[in-house]
């Protein structure tokens, strides 16, 4: 499902940006046809590249699809599910980022060298955040598996609901940042300075240049998950409900995702550590709630 | 079956015996040959009788008429483990020896000499491990530390060298004082020289802190933790790369057996001790690595990850003594259990990192990895051994470090969900810094990996040197790393052995083996098959769509040079900016008027514990020793005068102690 439906969310939140912007943009399933066009390109290599550049968008796609499976979807379980796949999830994410800094210094064009450094500097803001988020329900109630933290949560608790909203604002910078979105990464600048994820794929095309899209579309899907399923026990065990609150909440993160990135420029890369530690910061908050309400 | 203690003992011989070739044979080629073929032997049959006796678990009958006193020994399970280490990252270390010294002979260097300390290293690492009586551990580890110091000189002619074995030389002697005092403790409180005899009574609360001080002074040392961790930058990048490479991967080891076997010793712990040795640990996971990325010496960056690994395993101890304060069984075995894990997983995978830089050293004739690059074209099979160590050092899933890191990750978690109150907040934190260490050494060894290996070339060489040795001993390793991380059950079952001989009471199999291992390995295959699917996949999209290979894109600039490319220092910029004061990262830039080209930009960083703790220190020292200045007059009868005077001091001191 995490592989037929997240295209459409990135189509949902580039028609939701057009629309703020008071332009009619392409059609919702642009980014289908995008993919489908790429799937049927020749692929270039670089003469400069090796081994590694060939593998990684493999790797890299097999991660991210593996790292979803972990995740139960708001109103379905998880396909993986074991104590400690916590822990899986956050490494399986970090072994698709090692390849992809890998494959863009594997050309040793400065240009891609940028963004992997850019990368490898941000990512390692970014882990840290997760443990702050998912990892504090973990902590404070033992269970290791990010399905089972995600039935312990009762909605009618106040902490709970004061900790979603943390959650929540968290989340969503990791989104931003993990995903090249707006106040971190401009991926749809055509100067290779301003950019990081974008920057990072320059020289692949065809094929290559689909798994990557294919996946960083799955990846921003994955944080959109991570999201609804706070809410997924709001359905009662109703089916139809439970998926009618998931396209519901679906629907606000894109309209929100669109919000941020009309109304806002890109930062200075300098600033983005600060940005990052933000969000860590609200994480803190977050434990010190838990701490002292139970 | 008293086999093993004979097998064992001739196995040892025969490593030390292997130097007799040394002087057998003239020619330097022929006696390294037969030195190194005896050598690997030796440590084979030593690594065959310590895993039969694992294996079969029938306990060790010592023979009574046997040349070698005997009760000076004991085989433990933490002893086996250590064995266990040490022979299996010593043989594709000696191996790789065999041609990593044959370029050394190729350049007409003497190695004899060095080779025989190796052995002699090999030797008594080993009889450190499994000695039982005080004094005689105390005379072996200063014999270990000796071999290693010689061999660590081999090129003394330069100046590094000099400054940086004489780091280790003086941390060295710093150790056995603090080790000294460590055992003399212990013999006054118990009587008996024998390390198995060493227990606290009820009596022993003021004593314990005092042990567990001095070792983490005396062990810690050794093992390298932050504040200790000075020499272990100045000593590895000069030693042979053999050397540095066992140092790192089991010398620095035998701190981390120390520590275990204290806790051995100082029973019951209070929890502030657990709670020192996980922050010692934290800070060295953290600072270790984020020193690693500002570097630019391969040797030294692999140093710092050292530390870090170190750190990884105090994290594990750490938690491990909470577990044994707080009296919860589940904490402790997981603690130690990650602690020895991440041990035996780091020597291994720092041993291939090491040797690599070494065939690299030999083939670009610099430690700096701004020179190198494009060794992937070279030789694929090098650059693939060296990032499968990469990424197990990592702890990428599916690897060999990843089984440790998440282990002891799963010790956080535990931790938090038996002791309520205060330790979630704790063990988040930890869990969080452990994280932070995690992302940065994916910075770190991106880093490595792609300025070395990836891109192209920034110095010309002829011929890349990569014997069929290099690729065996490499080989090994990364085969045993992909072993353990797909299925560490076996490797799981040892550890639980060791814990339960000594460290817990209890069985502690059932924990260890409660955590998801199979589903790791399932994963691994789903994920395997994934992968291939879409390799085939590739191939056919290729075959039907097309492929070629093409220049790089230039953004429109056609003289791409291998000069433009991302350095180390570049790559590395902002992470090292956030904390420069602490990693003394400085820039500095010369700049010109435009015609004249003497423009230069070189970066630098200094160690904090270096500059500002160590050096003043020193300074103070040798400052106050100066005041001492004025006894040094060329007359010879004041100095008699002197020892005479002190000679009646101590004389009288004694008299008046006794009565």
């Amino acid at each position: 499902m995490i592989l037929v439906l997240s295209p459409l969310f990135s189509g949902i939140v580039n028609k939701q940006k057009n629309f703020f912007t008071g332009r009619i943009g392409a059609p919702v399933l642009q980014p289908y046809y995008e993919l489908f066009k790429l799937f049927k390109k020749e692929t270039l290599h670089a003469k400069t590249a090796s081994f590694i550049s060939r593998i990684t968008p493999l790797v890299h796609f097999t991660a991210i699809l593996s790292a979803a499976a972990v995740l139960p979807v708001g109103f379905s379980a998880p396909l993986i599910s074991f104590e400690g796949d916590i822990i899986l999830f956050a490494y399986l994410l970090s072994l698709s980022r090692f390849f992809q800094i890998l494959a863009a210094m594997d050309i040793g064009s400065s240009f891609e060298g940028m963004g992997a450094s850019r990368e490898a500097s941000f990512a390692v803001f970014v882990e840290p955040i997760f443990f702050f988020t998912l990892g504090s329900i973990a902590f404070i109630t033992g269970l290791t598996s990010i399905s089972s933290i995600y039935d312990s949560i009762v909605l009618n608790n106040i902490s709970y609901l004061v900790f979603i909203f943390v959650c929540s604002i968290s989340f969503f910078i990791l989104a931003v940042t993990e995903c090249s979105r707006m106040p971190v990464d401009d991926p749809n600048t055509h100067l290779e300075l301003t950019m990081i994820h974008e920057v990072m794929i320059l020289d692949n095309s065809g094929f290559d240049l689909f798994l990557y899209h294919y996946s960083s579309s799955i990846k921003l899907f994955i944080f959109v998950i991570l999201e609804t399923s706070f809410f997924g026990s709001l359905g009662g065990g109703n089916r139809v409900l439970e998926i009618g609150i998931f396209i519901l909440i679906v629907f606000f993160l894109s309209t929100a995702l669109a919000f941020v990135e009309t109304v806002t420029a890109r930062f200075k890369m300098k600033n983005i550590p600060q940005y990052l530690l933000f969000a860590t910061a609200i994480g803190v908050l977050n434990l010190l709630i838990f701490t002292f309400t139970q | 079956m008293n086999n093993f203690i004979v097998f064992f003992f001739s196995s040892l011989f025969l490593q030390i015996f292997s130097s007799i070739f040394l002087i057998v044979f003239r020619n330097n080629k022929k006696a390294s040959q037969v030195f190194h073929f005896i050598l690997l032997i030796g440590l084979v049959s030593g690594l065959t009788s310590v895993l039969s006796s694992i294996l079969s678990e029938t306990p060790i009958l010592f023979p009574t008429d046997f040349p070698i006193p005997l009760e000076y020994f004991r085989f433990d399970s933490l002893a086996f483990y250590f064995l266990f280490l040490i022979q299996l990252a010593g043989i594709p270390i000696t191996i790789f020896s065999y041609s990593y010294f044959n370029h050394e002979i190729k350049e007409k260097k003497s190695v004899k000499s060095t080779l025989f300390f190796y052995a002699g290293l090999l030797v008594f690492t080993q009889l450190v491990v499994v000695v039982n009586q005080a004094v005689v551990f105390l005379v072996f580890w200063e014999l270990m530390s000796l071999f290693a110091y010689l061999g660590m000189i081999f090129e003394k002619e330069k100046k590094e060298v000099e400054i940086g074995s004489f780091y280790y030389f003086v941390m060295s002697h710093v150790v056995v004082f603090a080790l000294a005092f460590f055992f003399f403790l212990l013999h006054r409180h118990t009587g008996s020289w024998f390390l198995s005899d060493f227990h606290m009574n009820s009596d022993s609360d003021t004593l314990v802190p005092f042990l567990y001080l001095l070792s983490i002074i005396g062990f810690g040392m050794k093992a390298g933790f932050i504040p200790f961790h000075f020499w272990l930058p100045k000593a590895h990048p000069i030693a042979p790369t053999v050397f540095s490479a066992f140092l790192s991967a089991v010398i620095i080891k035998t701190g981390i057996y120390g520590l275990l076997r204290t806790f051995q010793f100082a029973r019951p712990v209070s929890e502030w001790m657990g709670w020192i040795v996980l922050f010692i640990g934290i800070i060295s996971a953290v600072f270790g690595i984020w020193y690693a990325i500002v570097q630019k010496d391969i040797k030294k960056i692999l140093a710092y990850s050292s530390v870090e690994n170190i750190g990884i395993i105090g994290i594990g101890i750490g938690l491990g003594l909470i577990g044994s304060a707080c009296q919860s069984f589940p904490i402790q075995v997981i603690g130690f259990g990650g602690a020895l894990l991440h041990t035996l997983n780091h020597s291994l995978f720092k041993s291939l990192l090491f040797m690599g830089s070494g065939i690299l050293y030999h083939n670009f004739h610099t430690r700096d990895i701004n020179q190198m690059g494009g060794a992937i074209h070279r030789k694929t099979y090098f650059a693939v051994f060296f990032l499968i160590g990469s990424l197990a050092i990592t702890g990428i899933p599916f690897l060999n470090g990843f089984i440790s890191e998440f282990l002891i990750y799963n010790g956080f978690f535990q931790a938090a969900k038996e002791l309520k109150n205060h330790y979630p907040l704790m063990m988040l934190l930890s869990a969080v810094a452990l994280a932070f260490a995690g992302g940065l050494a994916v910075a770190c060894f991106t880093k490595i990996y792609s300025i070395v290996f990836l891109g192209s070339q920034r110095t010309e060489i002829k011929k890349f040197y990569f014997s069929f040795f290099d690729a065996f001993s490499l080989g090994i390793l990364a085969l045993l790393m992909l072993v353990i991380g797909v299925y560490p059950i076996p490797l799981i079952q040892f550890v639980s052995q060791v814990l339960g001989d000594g460290f817990v009471k209890g069985n502690p199999l059932p924990i260890l083996s409660n955590l998801n291992w199979l589903s790791i390995s399932l994963i691994f295959f789903a994920l395997l098959a994934v992968f291939v699917i879409l390799f085939l996949l590739k191939k056919i999209i290729y075959k039907k769509y097309g492929q070629r290979t093409a220049p790089a894109w230039g953004c429109g600039y056609e003289k791409q040079t291998p000069r433009m490319q991302y350095t180390a220092s570049s790559f590395s910029d902002e992470l090292s900016e956030i904390p420069d004061s602490v990693l003394g990262y400085q820039k500095i830039e010369k700049s010109s008027n435009f015609p004249y080209s003497d423009k230069s930009f070189s970066t630098h960083s200094s160690d904090f514990v270096e500059e500002k703790l160590l050096r003043p220190l020193f300074k103070k020292i040798q400052a106050f020793s100066l005041r001492f200045q004025f006894f040094k007059t060329s007359d010879l009868r004041t100095y008699l005068l002197a020892i005479l005077l002190m000679v009646i001091f101590y004389s009288l001191a004694g008299f008046l102690w006794d009565s």
